[in-house]
């Protein structure tokens, strides 16, 4: 078979099919390769000069008919360039049917619910956590502990999931950028967005003041710190480091501080609430650094906890507004 | 949509239509792919409708196509081939007499931009007749063989689908050597903070496309010995000797075969491994004496049972072996390996420096070829006749 300039799209994009997820480093290198490779096959043919965003673009002129899109995020935790061939329709855990049985992709589910609907824009999930879900999958799984176990690291392995040294599960850069569409639509209250990328956000720096919204990536927050040590919106002084600035992520939360599991449909988890419930309490003064933003979201929190008991059966989300869940 | 819902559903245009007209739509579309002529061709679906309806159901054609390709893409990852019903249910909905016009406007798609191409299954009615009049040719040209030219399908197909690369063979070859630039960009992006998880990432091996991260290459390597084993036991094996092989290779029914952490199993017996490669097509199990046109044999799970009922089994290759990785390749997999082995034995006797030592290597390199090909040829005569292309 003639190989022809095409070639390079086309090795190009099976490259990134096989990876799922890689830096734009990575990709712009695959890309020189693949140009490279085609070329050696075929010394004659003229393989035309251009640039990295046109090569991007040109190749989301093909994919965009498929509702798919070769696009890129920000990691939240590196600020490296991560790009990854996404799903613009929000069917994009469905179709990780192809990947991972029915009982698995609900028990992702869970696990992505838990980390969405984590307590103070914690945006993670302990492991111990994420393996309770598996009781209270419905319908009822026989899926054990230890499976379940190796069922997360799939999805870390994967790139679907982080895992922090801290072993809290966290979204990744692949997620955001794949499941962005559902995630949006089933969380609508509770996505983030960074106010200097306008990119969804789970891990970052939210501005000290208790009613003010700005929350950013630590990535744009080094970036912008270098121009202003002043909020965007409230105009508050700003400490130089992102550490003094109150947390978006698992910074947000000590360990054992995670409280209720959260539900948009009650489960019969009222024997773990008691268990949990208390800590939330008794760790309250431990961190003396937003005591006024943290005990009030604690107590909407545990407000909307019963909200969700009065919504039983519903199928939408729970309608925890922004605001609630802030302060 | 409209016109779906305007068309009588005539269930009467049966399979046997399909190929033929693939074909045939297949020789136009060099030339104009939205012809109207298509449409006439295809006169009895088309009845009632006017323009309009018929530019209406382009765009249902091109909508239905690209969710097939979608489909064939997202499904690929379970290396499970993707059944026609599947797509009926998924892709046509009630427009399932379609399927011609939307698998071919879907190919044109995955060749077009991803290098890629839906395969449909042989039967082992199909593999049977084939390996029965001797097709295969003499030259082991590699190329020929990831073309993949596609044979006339016979009547009914097996309506399973997979999907495979349409990429040169040299570029496919060359897409897994190792790149020094791409091993360290690919080191950077591991994880650095690797958790206690003794089960790290998947190893990179800095190659274009990254099978060690796409696919278990552990198994995988254990399928390929397999096939390679059942190759040369004369195409089919019985269940004794080809467990007698393995044990020797360390491999117990109740062994495990490790997967990387990417897998949701860390590890899976020989005989749940052997009953997935049953089901995605690359075995094929079947009982002794059973009747072959009685279908599939049993599909059933693999266990201890089986050797206890006192029934004997053979295994064959299954269809998606076949379509995906050939007798060709096995063959070439088998000499290559016999062959390089006894070369990289010889190298360590010797060392290269004399004008003479040169003369030697020279002639080594010319003894080593023609080994290949006698070895080669050997493989062939043990499998009992020309080794296929891929199918």
């Amino acid at each position: 078979m003639p190989v022809n300039q095409k070639d390079v799209q086309r090795l190009f994009l099976q490259a990134v099919f096989s990876r799922g997820v890689l830096s734009g480093k990575l990709a712009q290198t695959l890309w020189e390769k693949a140009k490279e490779t085609v070329q050696a096959v075929d010394e004659e043919l003229d393989i035309a000069e251009s640039d990295w965003d046109t090569f991007v673009t040109e190749v989301n002129d093909s994919l965009n008919a498929l509702d798919l899109e070769f696009r890129h995020v920000q990691d939240e935790t590196t600020g490296r360039i991560m790009y990854a061939i996404a799903n613009r329709k929000d069917d994009t855990i469905a179709q990780m049917a192809g990947d991972y049985a029915p009982v698995e992709i609900s028990f992702f589910k869970a696990v992505v619910e838990q980390i969405m609907l984590a307590p103070r824009e914690s945006y993670s999930i302990s492991s111990l956590a994420a393996l309770r879900e598996v009781s209270a999958l419905k319908p009822k799984s026989n899926m054990s502990k230890t499976q379940a176990e190796v069922v997360l690291s799939s999805f870390v392995a994967k790139g679907w999931l982080l895992k922090s040294k801290r072993g809290r599960y966290s979204l990744s850069a692949r997620a955001l950028l794949e499941l962005s569409p559902y995630l949006k639509s089933t969380y609508p209250e509770e996505i983030l967005e960074c106010v200097i990328c306008y990119e969804m956000m789970t891990k970052g720096v939210a501005c000290p003041s208790p009613n003010c919204k700005v929350r950013m990536h630590f990535h744009c927050f080094t970036k912008y710190s270098a121009r202003s040590r002043q909020c965007t919106t409230c105009k508050k002084d700003w400490p130089p480091n992102p550490e003094s600035m109150t947390a978006v992520g698992e910074a947000a939360l000590r360990d054992g501080e995670d409280g209720k599991r959260r539900v948009r449909r009650p489960v019969e988890d009222s024997d773990e609430e008691e268990d949990t419930g208390g800590d939330n309490d008794d760790d309250e003064p431990s961190q003396p650094s937003q005591p006024d933003r943290k005990s009030k979201s604690h107590q909407e929190a545990n407000m909307d906890v019963d909200e969700d008991d009065d919504e039983e059966d519903s199928d939408t989300p729970v309608k925890r507004t922004r605001g609630s869940r802030k302060n | 949509m409209p016109r779906a819902a305007t068309r009588s559903q005539k269930p009467g245009r049966g399979s046997q239509a399909q190929p033929s007209q693939t074909q045939r739509a297949q020789r136009r579309r060099a030339e104009e792919p939205e012809d109207e002529e298509e449409e006439e061709e295809e006169g009895h679906t088309m009845d009632v409708d006017d323009e309009d309806e018929e530019r209406g159901g382009q765009n249902d054609i091109k909508r239905m196509a690209h969710a097939l390709v979608r489909l064939a893409l997202f499904n690929e990852h379970k290396r499970m081939p993707l059944r026609r019903d599947e797509i009926s249910k998924k892709v046509l909905g009630s427009s399932t007499r379609a399927f011609a016009r939307v698998h071919l406007a879907a190919q044109g798609i995955l060749r077009d931009t991803f290098g890629m191409e839906l395969v449909e299954l042989r039967t082992r009615a199909e593999l049977e007749s084939e390996s029965a009049a001797p097709g295969g040719k003499d030259d082991l040209d590699e190329m020929r063989k990831a073309v993949g030219t596609r044979k006339k399908a016979t009547a009914a197909g097996s309506k399973t689908y997979i999907l495979r690369s349409t990429l040169d063979a040299r570029l496919i070859q060359a897409a897994s050597a190792t790149h020094e630039e791409i091993l360290e960009d690919e080191a950077e992006d591991a994880p650095s903070d690797d958790d206690d998880d003794e089960f790290g990432g998947s190893s990179a091996y800095g190659s274009i496309i990254s099978w060690s991260s796409a696919d278990q290459i552990a198994p995988l390597g254990i399928l390929y010995v397999m096939l390679a084993l059942v190759l040369v036991s004369g195409r089919v094996m019985g269940d004794q000797d080809l467990r007698a092989m393995l044990k020797r290779l360390g491999l117990t029914a109740g062994g495990d075969i490790a997967f990387s952490a990417a897998s949701t199993h860390r590890t899976l017996t020989l005989d749940a491994y052997l009953t997935n490669l049953i089901r995605q097509g690359y075995l094929d199990r079947q009982q002794v004496g059973a009747d072959p046109k009685k279908g599939k044999g049993k599909r059933g799970r693999i266990s201890q049972a089986d050797e206890d009922s006192g029934q004997t089994y053979e295994w064959r290759w299954g269809p998606r072996a076949q379509s995906e990785v050939g007798e060709q390749a096995i063959g070439a997999f088998i000499a290559d390996f016999m062959v390089t082995q006894e070369r990289a034995e010889d190298a360590e006797d010797e060392e290269e420096t004399s004008g003479a030592a040169k003369a030697r290597a020279k002639k080594k390199e010319v003894d080593a070829k023609n080994r290949l090909e006698k070895m080669t040829q050997g493989i062939a005569r043990a499998a009992g006749g020309q080794l296929s292309e891929i199918k």
